[in-house]
């Protein structure tokens, strides 16, 4: 394995992309857990989910 | 903001494609071939992704600080929520620049970590940090949390440009630009980079900066919500 990245770089540039990619998708997907925690307490405050009531 | 989003997402886009297809050559000519760096072959590649994600470190860390010393002045909720998401934001650009750092340090190096001067400071700051957070989790009252998590951020902060910035020059080391180089490379800038990947380089620390721009608002936004009346009476 170790042999193989030597003889090609490349490889290790795409490691360090997908290490930072993989990062900020965490990220994100943490932001969206908060999101999902805001927009229950919000609906179960208005008893009745938001697209009903538009309706 | 909106155009925050569209120009990380073209810069960024952009680095990859540029820092990634074009190829490195011993004697480049015209734009679109990059010089192979002695020692670094075609990991110097690493350069467009790893610095601009360490450089973002210490802005986010930085406008963690601002924060904090804006939330001392007025004591605005608000200001808490940005420095707070700001360092968040910091610390989890710091981790994935250690994690890049260590596994391009495995190949030029020889091992995934050196204790090399800037790994060493990069890795004190991550303690600082995890300690910031736990600062703040071990506290209820809203308002005592934010008064001394921001007199914390400060001191913090104040800290960021020793280690990143001061430490890592005036001590030996592997990282270019550390004192006593033995191949008499600068720091990152004064790497002998050629126009055109000094251009991908900038782009990429502009684009970094951008999605940190954009990851803080989106943060910042949510958090707010938390922070709102409306949901702190439906508790």
């Amino acid at each position: 394995m170790e042999e193989f990245l030597n003889a090609n770089q490349m490889y290790i540039v795409l490691i360090i992309v997908l290490l930072i990619w993989g990062g900020i998708i965490f990220y994100l997907f943490r932001i969206e857990r908060k999101i999902k925690v805001l927009e229950r307490a919000f609906e179960s405050k208005t008893q009745e989910p938001r697209t009903q009531k538009k309706g | 903001m909106k155009y925050v989003r569209y120009g990380a997402i073209a810069l960024i886009t952009f680095v990859i494609l540029a820092g990634i297809a074009i190829p490195t050559v011993r004697t480049p000519q015209g734009l679109f071939e990059f010089p192979s760096i002695p020692g670094l072959g075609q990991k110097t590649r690493n350069i467009f992704f790893h610095v601009p994600v360490a450089w973002t470190t210490v802005v986010a860390f930085l406008v963690s600080m601002y924060y904090g010393f804006r939330y001392l002045r007025t004591r605005d909720m608000d200001f808490d929520v940005k420095s707070v998401s700001s360092a968040g934001l910091g610390f989890m650009f710091c981790f994935l620049a250690t994690v890049t750092g260590s596994v391009w340090a495995k190949f030029n190096w020889g091992e995934f970590w050196n204790w090399d001067p800037r790994e060493t400071s990069i890795f004190i700051l991550l303690l600082i940090y995890a300690a910031y957070f736990a600062l703040r989790s071990s506290l209820d009252n809203d308002e005592l949390r934010a008064r001394l998590s921001a007199v914390y951020s400060l001191v913090a902060g104040l800290t960021v440009p020793f280690f990143i910035f001061v430490m890592p020059r005036i001590m030996t080391g592997l990282h270019p630009g550390a004192a006593g180089d033995v191949e008499g490379m600068g720091p990152v800038l004064e790497l002998k980079m050629s126009g055109n990947m000094l251009f991908v380089f900038f782009m990429g620390l502009i684009g970094f900066n951008l999605l940190y721009v954009w990851m803080l608002d989106l943060r910042v936004r949510a958090a707010k919500l938390d922070y709102s009346q409306l949901l702190k009476q439906s508790k």
